[in-house]
């Protein structure tokens, strides 16, 4: 027990650690991807840099951002960047779906299909600023990463034998499920537990972790 | 219904044909790399423009098509590419 009231009493200090670290693993993975991207033109893999584009503006404007600000004005914009990055990180394994064969953009952040996402994403963050809650993101973050764990799993089961990372994917999706739900649940009906957050910050640092362990060692020899 | 392949496996393609081949005719080339005229046109224009290819001429001032060091290397670099679109499910 010592050690949980050493984490609760220097909560601050380890959540700065805790963006900081998040945020340069997120700009190693930008970083990377967006090489692949220069290299291939391959629109995948530039949705799924612009993912953790946004988690890194996201985790700056929560935890750098926000605590300069009232948070009336920054949570809608810390919001907004979170349920973008969900929407790019799933997008980037739909697209196939959703754009034609010859079909290209100039931009990927903005574009006719990127811009209802963009449009979807305000509107979860100006109705949690409206009703003064975050229920409308937890909410939106639950069924696309249920949404993402079954993409996943589908991945996962057609080239397990091929493609080792699709099983660490598959898994970071349920941990990144699991994360939003608990967060979701400790707002609604435990007030922020300590004990929870704590719970929540380790599930989202292994998440990362893994998806840059996956890109690393992908990307060795480049 | 053979499925329509993806626009970095056609470049692969067309720069592996020429590296077997060491220098190749942009019939052949068209040939091996089995575009429609007008494709074939939009990515030798592409690979031109991104010095993955340069054009030399043959003793009979035929037009030839040789790999560059970009191209080489992209070939290397597409196994990457391929391992991350394949591992991440893109």
């Amino acid at each position: 027990m010592e050690i949980y009231s050493l984490i609760i009493d220097n909560k601050n200090i380890i959540k700065f650690f805790y963006a900081l670290i998040i945020i340069a693993i997120c700009a190693t993975i930008v970083r990377k991807a967006d090489r692949l991207y220069g290299l291939s033109r391959y629109k995948g893999i530039r949705y799924f840099r612009n993912a953790f584009f946004f988690y890194a503006l996201g985790f700056i404007a929560r935890y750098f951002i926000s605590p300069l600000f009232s948070s009336a004005f920054t949570n809608p914009v810390f919001e907004y960047f979170f349920v973008m990055a969900g929407f790019f990180l799933v997008y980037s394994l739909i697209w196939k779906s959703v754009e034609k064969q010859n079909e290209s953009y100039r931009s990927s952040l903005f574009n006719s299909k990127i811009f209802i996402l963009h449009i979807t994403a305000l509107l979860i963050s100006l109705t949690d600023y409206y009703f003064g809650f975050y229920g409308a993101m937890f909410f939106s973050q639950i069924i696309l990463f249920s949404f993402a764990s079954v993409i996943s799993c589908r991945n996962y089961l057609r080239g397990k034998n091929k493609h080792k990372f699709l099983k660490f994917y598959f898994l970071a999706m349920l941990m990144s499920l699991f994360a939003w739900s608990l967060n979701a649940l400790a707002f609604i009906f435990y007030e922020w537990n300590q004990g929870i957050m704590l719970n929540i910050y380790i599930l989202n640092m292994l998440v990362f972790l893994l998806f840059l362990y996956g890109v690393i060692k992908i990307t060795k020899n480049l | 219904m053979s499925k329509k392949r993806e626009r970095l496996d056609v470049i692969r393609d067309i720069l592996k044909a020429i590296r077997e081949n060491r220098e190749i005719k942009p019939t052949r080339l068209l040939y091996a790399s089995n575009l429609s005229p007008q494709m074939f046109k939009e990515y030798i224009g592409e690979l031109l423009e991104k010095e993955f290819i340069k054009e030399s001429t043959d003793k009979d001032d035929k037009k030839r098509f040789v790999l560059a060091k970009k191209g080489q290397d992209f070939l290397v670099e597409y196994r990457v590419i391929e391992n991350f679109i394949e591992n991440f499910g893109l």
